[in-house]
């Protein structure tokens, strides 16, 4: 009885507040509607509760064991079903980071990082992150120490640059997930390349956790992950309908399980119970928005300190985002996970994310969901300290509104540092953007 | 016979200061002007009014510093960062951190023991760090300098602002003003906002250190008190501020 | 004058020519297919011209110079592109220009792997080497000839040799900084074997004994532009005694002796001989050995570090750097530019004042 009630205390202090503040806020819209008007917000999905708890569950067991089994800090791409059988705890420091940002203390953390000499120029979930190393500080009230660091450059190289610090830093052994980016097909010296890796990987983990890895066991959590992709897949699927019954902010909260849970049954069961939720608010006609007039489409990292803002502001003028190519990503990659082959399937899964191919298939993807999700527009937030996914957006752009007939807004921002982000001008030119289709 | 044994100029982007030292140090006349594109003939006539006033020689030697500093004919041409460190120590007599905030640029020097330039750092190229950005948004707000203490004392509640772009933060304000948000706490707002940029460039410089201030924000006396508050301690400002960078190239030749 | 002397070689010698996008790639190769590597470091100046805008302002100008410069079809001399895996800004580039229009030739790409050597990683960077080798005989038309690699390889160690002589004997170097670094950089286009007559010249005139007077500083960072940082620096009275540049130090890697075995296993050996730079991810506690015992070496005053502002990898690395300069107690002066054509005053001001501030360091 005691032990759970500590872990749901530490689970609180980790995710809760996020989700906390988040909920909180939608019942401030709630109160503040009754003054000005109705909230422009449907209901509440049910299912939020069920994500906290889901949530916290995950970091609770973490820190519960936290010195009886080893720690890994990832990055959002690495293969984590190579690190679950070994009993790796997970902390994902990208996640951790976007926490830090919706709280809005990134700015605390940056100082830090910026203090010591990183450049603020650098990608703003790096400095938070280590500007929270530094400081040791976190929302979190404390996040476990690595014993491995593991990273994947599917997302960027910049994730590579980031954790040889945290390696210095924290002086404990780094893995390397290298994928050759793809331009047009893979070749096939590069997906050996990677997949000589994931052995040597093995290897490693093997090494320093002094157990062996079972491959019937990463075929269990590969068919799982499958699943829990798919499911996610089926959600976001959801928002075809008109209305949408969420929203895409709703999206990038729900996204946390898929990649912190990749794999395991918590994981599935919840998109399980959130699918049923949102099929029912389709059959019914509720909207993630009570008025959908316009249906966008958002490319990018989220702006985590100014999510809220953004909504409601949209919200308010029946805008509604129905997809983002980053909540689709985590669809898209395991549709090529294969339990017959978990190897050779991970390897072609793990290269191909979105930001490890080349433009004409980032475009193909948007031009996909433009159609698929019928959009009206679309917002491409262009992020300062994100250079991968920034590139080529003013061509995507253009190329977009032509092809497709629709609006496209570039809005320039900070996925995480909300310093970069002039909320007078930014909104004016969302307000003109919203003009721009009546 | 004369006095004056050196004579510093400190040619700045903003102002052109001229003084005359005698041999203990001591400015025995000084001429502080708006830089002119024609820095030859002001300097010349600076250097003259100067003469005139202090009958020194022609052969009395001049040190010369500032961004206009190599278009001087000096017997000695130094940046201004060793010339302030040189200055402020003539002040001081011992080690210090000098935060020296003038119109284009900021700089932090740690002077070491012997008046020497241990350490120092400089804004980048953007104004968000200087004094240009005080008077750009000063000018936005219609507040005249001289009205800056007057107009935010008492303010316990600054508004917060978050730019630190210049261009940023001028349109934040103009949006608190429109929001009805009182000067007072936006100018209160803009201080803080402008200390802690100048103590995150001051960084370690700043710990463990006697603090003094120069240049012609250090007037503001505002700005004195928000940089103490952003670097948690007093800051004593050097007397005659904006002339210690002439002060220290004349120091350097005397 | 690059353009004449490209078209001349065309002419002259039957050359295809490749513009190559910084950093590091196999060069041996390029030489052994008579191929001219055209490396495009800028040009530097704002980037020009109504394709400019297609990268945003926070990109660094390394990348949108080169792709302003290449969309306005002032690269159209050459016959390729080459695109090495430097960091995410190149591998955008390397896929905008292609696929979104600016380039029309072929677009090739090195995918040099990362971080420390690995098994898996000798045994990609070789096939690599080989799948380039292949690309570059579809530009070429003509097949590689491993006699012609080898030779390659020989030519260009024996210029990596005397680059190392001349950074290393520089206080021996009756030369300015500007001299000496105008002569280094023309290899990012001369004719190897045109660049190996001017830098055994330049071996010829070291002396025995120092002849350089300044205070000696270190400079590391990616790229020396604009070249006026040097007049400023000796200006100043400080020469640079230690360089680490990405463009130039971290690219030299001194090895003796004779070419034998397989000339692929030659270049993957090289590639993991090659200095520690960031671009390549090298572990920071690796780097910050070699920069210590570099700053060591040479008995620097100072430590210079010019950076490309926005550039992620060399950026994330100046902690590092800081901690090296410090743990041998030298002062440092960090400088961020972007391929300006010329040092703005404050720059010249702060190189000024830190030679200054080194100088009466050493006098006391
Ligand atoms: S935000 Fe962009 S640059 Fe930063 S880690 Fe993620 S993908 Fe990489
Ligand atoms: S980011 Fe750095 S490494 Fe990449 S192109 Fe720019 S300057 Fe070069």
């Amino acid at each position: 009885m005691i032990t759970r009630r500590i872990q749901y205390e530490l689970a609180g202090r980790v995710f809760g507040p996020a989700l906390l503040s988040f909920e909180a806020w939608q019942k401030r819209l709630k109160r503040r509607g009754k003054k000005r008007g109705p909230s422009p917000f449907g209901p509440p999905l049910e299912s939020v509760k069920k994500l906290k708890e889901v949530m916290s569950l995950h970091y609770l067991e973490g820190r519960y064991a936290d010195g009886a089994v080893p720690v890994a800090w990832v990055t959002s791409g690495f293969p984590v079903e190579l690190l679950r059988p070994l009993g790796f705890h997970t902390v994902y420091p990208e996640n951790h980071g976007a926490l830090c940002g919706v709280q809005r203390i990134v700015p605390e953390l940056s100082d830090a990082a910026e203090k010591e000499g990183w450049s603020r120029d650098l990608c703003s979930y790096a400095r938070t992150d280590l500007g929270s190393v530094l400081l040791g500080k976190t929302p979190a009230g404390r996040l476990p120490k690595p014993d491995l660091l593991a990273c994947c450059t599917n997302i960027c190289q910049t994730v590579l640059y980031w954790y040889r610090c945290l390696a210095d830093h924290f002086r404990v052994p780094l893995v390397l997930l290298d994928t050759p980016y793809v331009y047009g097909e893979a070749r096939p010296h590069h997906l050996e390349y990677v997949r000589d890796q994931l052995g040597e990987l093995i290897e490693v983990v093997e090494k320093l956790t002094g157990k062996r890895v079972d491959m019937d066991e990463i075929v269990g959590i590969v068919r799982k992950a499958r699943e829990g992709t798919r499911l996610w897949g089926e959600c976001l699927a959801t928002a075809r309908a008109r209305p949408a019954p969420w929203t895409g902010i709703d999206g990038f909260f729900h996204l946390a399980p898929i990649v912190t849970l990749r794999g395991s049954e918590e994981c599935n069961a919840y998109y399980r119970l959130l699918l049923d939720e949102l099929g029912d608010r389709v059959k019914r006609g509720i909207g993630g928005i009570v008025d959908e007039r316009r249906r966008l489409l958002w490319d990018n990292l989220p702006m985590w300190y100014g999510v809220r803002e953004l909504s409601t502001l949209l919200a308010e003028r029946g805008f509604n985002f129905v997809c983002t190519t980053y909540t689709n990503a985590w669809a898209e990659a395991g549709s090529r996970i294969d339990p017959a082959d978990p190897m050779g399937s991970a390897v072609l899964a793990y290269t191909h994310i979105i930001l490890n191919q080349d433009l004409p298939n980032r475009l193909d993807i948007m031009r996909r969901l433009s159609k698929d999700y019928s959009v009206d527009g679309a917002v491409l937030h262009s992020d300062r300290s994100c250079k991968p996914y920034s590139i080529g957006q003013i061509d995507l752009k253009e190329r977009l509104a032509r092809e497709l007939g629709i609006r496209v807004l570039i809005l320039e921002a900070d996925h995480n540092d909300q310093r970069a982000w002039s909320p007078e001008q930014g909104n004016t030119r969302l307000g003109a953007f919203m003009e721009s289709f009546s | 016979m004369s006095d004056a044994v050196a004579i510093g100029v400190d040619c700045g982007s903003t102002t052109t200061k001229a003084v005359a030292i005698d041999s203990g140090g001591r400015i025995l006349y000084s001429v502080v002007e708006r830089s002119h594109p024609r820095i030859e003939e002001q300097t010349e006539r600076c250097l003259a009014l100067l003469r005139e006033r202090t009958g020194a020689a022609a052969s009395v030697p001049i040190g010369a510093t500032g961004y206009g500093r190599k278009r001087i004919a000096a017997s000695r041409v130094l940046t201004e960062i060793t010339c302030h460190a040189r200055g402020a120590f003539f002040h001081t007599g011992k080690a210090c951190t000098l935060v020296d905030m003038g119109g284009q640029d900021t700089k932090v020097i740690r002077v070491g023991p012997g008046g020497d330039v241990q350490d120092f750092a400089m804004n980048d190229k953007c104004a968000a760090g200087t004094g240009r950005f005080l008077e750009v948004i000063l000018a936005r707000l219609e507040v005249p300098l001289d009205e800056i203490a007057q107009r935010a004392a008492g303010e316990a509640r600054p508004v917060s602002i978050s730019s630190t772009c210049t261009v940023f933060a001028e349109s934040e304000v103009i949006s608190l003003v429109a929001q009805g948000e009182p000067v007072a706490g936006i100018l209160a707002g803009l201080h803080r906002s402008l200390a802690s940029r100048v103590a995150s460039l001051a960084g370690s410089m700043a710990a463990d250190a006697d603090v003094r201030m120069s240049g012609g924000v250090a007037k503001n006396a505002t700005m004195v008190e928000a940089l103490g508050r952003a670097l948690g301690r007093p800051i004593g400002v050097l007397p005659d501020p904006q002339l210690v960078g002439a002060l220290g190239a004349a120091l350097w030749v005397r | 004058m690059r353009r004449a002397y490209i078209e001349e070689q065309k002419r002259e010698h039957g050359r295809k020519a490749i513009a190559v996008l910084p950093v590091h790639y196999p060069k041996e190769i390029l030489t052994a297919m008579d191929v001219l590597a055209v490396e495009m470091w800028g040009p530097p100046g704002p980037p020009r011209g109504a394709e400019a805008g297609r990268l945003q302002t926070y990109v660094c100008a390394v990348a949108r110079n080169a792709l302003a410069f290449m969309a306005s079809g002032k690269a159209d001399v050459v016959d390729a592109v080459l695109f090495p895996h430097t960091c995410d800004s190149i591998q955008g580039l390397a896929t905008l220009l292609p696929d979104f229009g600016g380039w029309n030739k072929p677009a090739l790409r090195y995918l040099h792997p990362k971080g420390e050597a690995r098994p898996s990683s000798r045994a990609f960077v070789e096939k690599e080497l080989v799948s380039l080798a292949t690309d570059l005989e579809s530009v070429t038309g003509r097949p590689l000839d491993t006699e012609r690699l080898r030779w390659a390889i020989a030519l260009h160690r024996e210029i990596d040799g005397l680059k190392a002589q001349l950074l290393a004997g520089r206080p021996r170097l009756p030369m300015d900084d500007g001299a000496l670094y105008a002569l280094l950089r023309r290899g990012e286009y001369l004719w190897p074997e045109e660049h190996l007559v001017e830098l055994r010249a330049a071996r010829d005139q070291l002396r025995a004994d120092p002849v350089q007077t300044g205070v000696p500083v270190a400079i590391t960072g990616y790229v020396p532009e604009p070249m006026s940082i040097f007049a400023t620096l000796n200006g100043a009275g400080a020469f640079v005694a230690a360089d680490d540049y990405a463009a130039i130090g971290r690219r030299v890697v001194p090895q003796d002796g004779p070419v034998e075995g397989d000339p692929f296993a030659v270049l993957r050996d090289r590639t993991f001989a090659a200095p520690p730079c960031p671009t390549r991810a090298s572990d920071p506690r690796i780097r910050a050995r070699h920069l210590e015992s570099l700053f060591g070496r040479t008995g620097v005053k100072g430590v210079i570090v010019h950076e490309p502002k926005f550039c992620e990898p060399e950026l994330f690395d100046v902690p590092a750097v800081k901690r090296s300069a410090a743990a041998r107690g030298l002062p440092l002066l960090l400088l961020e530019g972007e391929l300006e054509l010329e040092l703005s005053a404050q720059t010249v001001t702060r190189i000024e004042a830190f030679v200054e501030m080194v100088s009466t360091g050493r006098a006391a």
